[in-house]
């Protein structure tokens, strides 16, 4: 792959040519049903999602189609190439799909680069060009390695929210550090590690929604959470810390390896007072058993892919104060393990 | 500790979830439970948000098995379910949990049978003793129902449970029987247990009125009887009676569509901010509202509301039946088949403004929408000759589409490209289709989850449906003593000629949605 000088002019007037020939392949379509001159193709548009890949990524393009579903948006995908000799690509596709029911076609536009790590920094003045004016932008670092790139802070500068996914992540310190960074810019951030947790929460949550279970919160003394894996998970200590801001109080955290599991996670949460316990435990893959006092219930954690995920979290673009204040919390507490006896 | 007190609540992220429950539909073997009913369940089994254990018990006088009525439910999911594609097994889960008991309504035994079949349920599918009751029978059955539930003691939960009662429309035919179904309901439930549905106030649109209202800055300023000149609210259906002629021949559209969705909708247009988006302050700006529009005496009817009947007709080569000769209707009908009224509000805000709400039956097509026009520009500087470019084309517009596209549209003035200043009227077109991918929840989907959750910001309350009743009662006084010069519009215009002319009287006309 070559240098291929890409302006951000040239790729709209590509798009307009795009929506030129959709619209030219629908009219030898039968018409559409309903109002008289609807157009056969709808462009649809409610933000600017720029997906920033890995170069070997086969599976981003599956969750992007469908994510545009729920969230119609101009994509950019920029695929981080291999290799120090520069590079530069840009190609111009749409996403279309024929809702359930309907024979209106909805299309979403598509923008493809390919940038190696040196050209980076001569992307983000393209990417400005092709922003949607006064929509958001939401920026997805999906390339496990491209966390902590400096050459992609340009980019991820144009953004008003930042997703990154510390599941899997071991160097928790380093990651919250980069999370808090960016938090303290003007952008949000999100971690999938933590939209992985509002089942838990959820979960957690109605275990205390009667008048028992008010109680019972006033009194509770200590947290448990066991995990499996290699290492302690993210989504430990942003459980820990949900909690402790939840009851405003600064309760005893244990967190503690009960296993292997090949990606590290959570399997059991514990909430003690001294009368009774209060626990969630994923007793298989998905099954989890809740315990409360002399109340025992079963459900089902849905195992959600990476498009369900951020369907949820491109549904919240304004703040989320509950996770800017777990945020904050957490370094306290890996603070708290690391000054632990082992 | 109510789940808005817990403190691990987390509103920005949390699904609303239906706690375990059951729901008991009377009139279960009726058009309501299979065309909206069951395939709004389905459609939030669908999207998993019905709890774990949820269970329907229909009741009907129709003897059926248990089997025969999953039967019939699930014809009508696989016949009535729109934009959702069947899946066998999330049905499977839904009908096990669907059970039947015929009975008599009027008879003691029916809600004996019933509160055993729940007291069975609430054991083996861990409802929790939680149940909501809706009234999908004849209104004629309202009375017997309520009575019956109220002996059977299924009203009053006990241990923490929660009992709920859906209310279909028409609270009654008067305000005299809405007072009256009222008090019934009131013996035996406590308002707060109540929910009057009006399924227009579900839909998405409806409700994003309030969204665009108040949580834009830019429109509210421009709210008021200073910019806007007029209203006109327009329910118009291309079909006729369809088979529901013997009931239409006592409701009529004023009864029908005006007493309650289009006043709901107005109210929505014009009520002032609430504090929040709660229940209790909605409903209580929306009540105000109501309570706001100034009745008429019988003189102002005569200027202010007119009926139509449509006549037969031959439209694109078909023959269509006048509205005296569709089945079961008498031939001398008086019944109103189109309604128009011009309303006025008294308070600050609107004073002087007319709402202009019509809806009819067999008129040019199917559209319900909401158009806020606004004054002309006071002085108009593109003036050539004699000849305002500007003034023809009309004041700006904003129109509130609530189906079938729904979406917003601006109207205003735009120079056309070119020599000289002349200037045409564009549009900016908003589309939910557009902007939002995913499908609009259809209303008893929202008001269903409303319902179980015990969210009533979307239902009606007793003293909205009062007043509501109180800003038609002098125009059904008049009409039921006014011999109408009946049919006065054909199948496929937009109305009878008086109704232009209620609008011309006050220099408007109504504009073709």
């Amino acid at each position: 792959m070559g240098t291929t000088a890409i302006s951000p002019s040239r790729i709209l007037k590509d798009l307009d040519a795009l929506w030129l020939s959709l619209g030219e392949e629908q009219q030898h379509e039968p018409p559409v049903s309903g109002a008289p001159g609807a157009s056969p193709v709808l462009r649809a548009c409610a933000m600017t999602l720029i997906a920033v890949v890995d170069t070997d990524d086969v599976t981003v393009g599956e969750t992007l189609a469908m994510l545009v579903r729920s969230h119609p948006s101009r994509l950019i995908v920029l695929t981080v190439t291999s290799g120090d000799a520069p590079s530069l690509q840009a190609g111009v596709t749409a996403q279309c799909w024929m809702p359930f029911g309907k024979r209106q076609q909805i299309c979403c536009e598509q923008i493809s680069m390919s940038a190696s790590r040196v050209s980076l920094q001569e992307i983000p003045p393209v990417i400005r060009g092709l922003i949607v004016p006064d929509l958001p932008v939401a920026c997805w670092l999906r390339g496990r390695n491209l966390i902590q790139t400096p050459e992609l802070d340009g980019v991820i500068g144009l953004a008003d929210k930042l997703i990154v996914d510390s599941g899997g992540v071991a160097d928790l310190s380093a990651q919250i550090g980069y999370i808090s960074t960016h938090e303290a810019g003007a952008r949000r951030v999100c971690d999938l590690a933590w939209t992985r947790l509002t089942r838990w929460r959820e979960a957690i949550a109605q275990l205390f929604d009667d008048a028992v279970g008010a109680e019972r919160a006033r009194r509770l003394e200590r947290i448990r959470i066991e995990y499996q894996g290699a290492h302690v998970p993210m989504s430990a200590y942003y459980l820990a810390a949900w909690l402790r801001h939840s009851l405003a109080r600064s309760l005893k955290v244990e967190i503690v390896r009960v296993g292997d599991f090949e990606r590290a996670r959570v399997c059991s949460v514990h909430l003690a007072e001294q009368a009774t316990d209060v626990s969630i435990t994923v007793t298989t893959d998905r099954d989890v058993q809740l315990h409360a006092g002399a109340r025992d219930a079963h459900t089902v954690f849905p195992r959600l892919s990476e498009y369900e995920l951020l369907r949820e979290e491109l549904s919240v673009l304004g703040p989320d104060s509950v996770y800017e204040s777990v945020i904050a919390a957490v370094p306290a507490l890996l603070a708290e393990s690391e000054a632990a006896p082992s | 500790m109510t789940p808005s007190s817990n403190p691990f609540r987390d509103a920005t992220r949390f699904e609303r979830r239906v706690r375990p429950c059951a729901l008991v539909i009377f009139g279960a073997n009726g058009d309501l439970t299979k065309r909206k009913l069951i395939p709004a369940l389905y459609r939030l089994a669908y999207e998993h948000r019905l709890p774990p254990g949820f269970a329907v018990v229909g009741n009907s006088r129709t003897e059926m098995t248990h089997e025969q009525f999953r039967d019939k439910m699930r014809e009508a999911v696989l016949e009535f379910t729109e934009e959702t594609p069947f899946e066998e097994k999330i049905w499977n889960d839904l009908a096990t949990g669907l059970y039947y008991d015929s009975g008599d309504l009027k008879d003691a035994g029916c809600y004996t049978r019933i509160k055993a079949r729940l007291q069975e349920i609430e054991h083996s599918r861990q409802t929790g003793g939680n149940i909501l009751f809706y009234l999908s029978t004849q209104p004629s059955h309202y009375r017997a129902v309520i009575h019956g539930l109220g002996v059977a003691n299924l009203a009053k939960p006990g241990n923490g449970a929660w009992r709920r009662i859906v209310v279909e429309k028409p609270f009654g035919h008067d305000l005299a029987s809405a007072r009256e179904l009222d008090d019934a309901i009131q013996r035996v439930f406590n308002e707060e247990q109540v929910y009057r549905i009006d399924h227009y106030l579900g839909k998405e649109t409806v409700q994003n009125i309030l969204a665009f209202r108040f949580g834009n800055s830019i429109f509210e300023p421009l709210w008021n009887r200073n910019y806007i000149s007029s209203v006109q609210i327009t329910a118009a259906e291309s079909i006729g009676v369809e088979g529901r002629g013997a009931y239409y021949q006592e409701a009529g559209a004023l009864r029908d569509m005006i007493q309650n969705h289009l006043l709901q909708i107005m109210a929505t247009v014009a009520m002032e901010p609430p504090a929040a988006f709660e229940a209790q302050t909605v409903r209580d700006e929306r009540a105000k509202l109501l309570r706001s529009i100034r009745p008429f005496t019988h003189d102002e009817v005569r200027l202010n509301a007119v009926a139509g009947q449509y006549g037969p007709c031959r439209v694109g080569g078909q023959a269509l039946a006048g509205f005296r000769e569709e089945s079961g209707v008498n031939p001398e009908a008086q019944t109103d088949t189109y309604a128009a009224v011009t309303f006025t509000v008294d308070n600050w805000r609107w004073a002087g403004v007319p709402f202009y709400i019509r809806s009819g039956k067999r008129m040019t097509k199917r559209v319900t929408d909401i158009a806020i026009r606004f004054h002309s520009a006071p002085h108009s500087p593109f003036q050539t000759g004699n000849h305002d470019s500007a003034s023809w084309a009309g004041p700006n517009l904003l129109v509130l589409r609530v189906q079938p596209e729904e979406g917003i549209t601006l109207r205003f003035l735009s120079k056309l490209p070119g020599s000289g200043m002349k200037l045409r009227p564009v549009e900016m077109d908003f589309k939910y289709g557009s902007s939002f991918g995913m499908r609009s929840p259809a209303a008893y989907e929202t008001l269903l989850v409303d319902a179980l959750t015990g969210d009533a910001t979307l239902y009606t309350r007793r003293d909205m449906v009062e007043a509501s009743w109180e800003a038609v009662h002098p125009i059904m006084e008049v009409w039921q003593n006014t011999k109408k010069e009946f049919p006065n519009y054909e199948a496929g215009s937009w109305g009878p000629k008086a109704s232009d002319e209620m609008l011309g009287r006050r220099g408007h006309s109504w504009r073709v949605p």
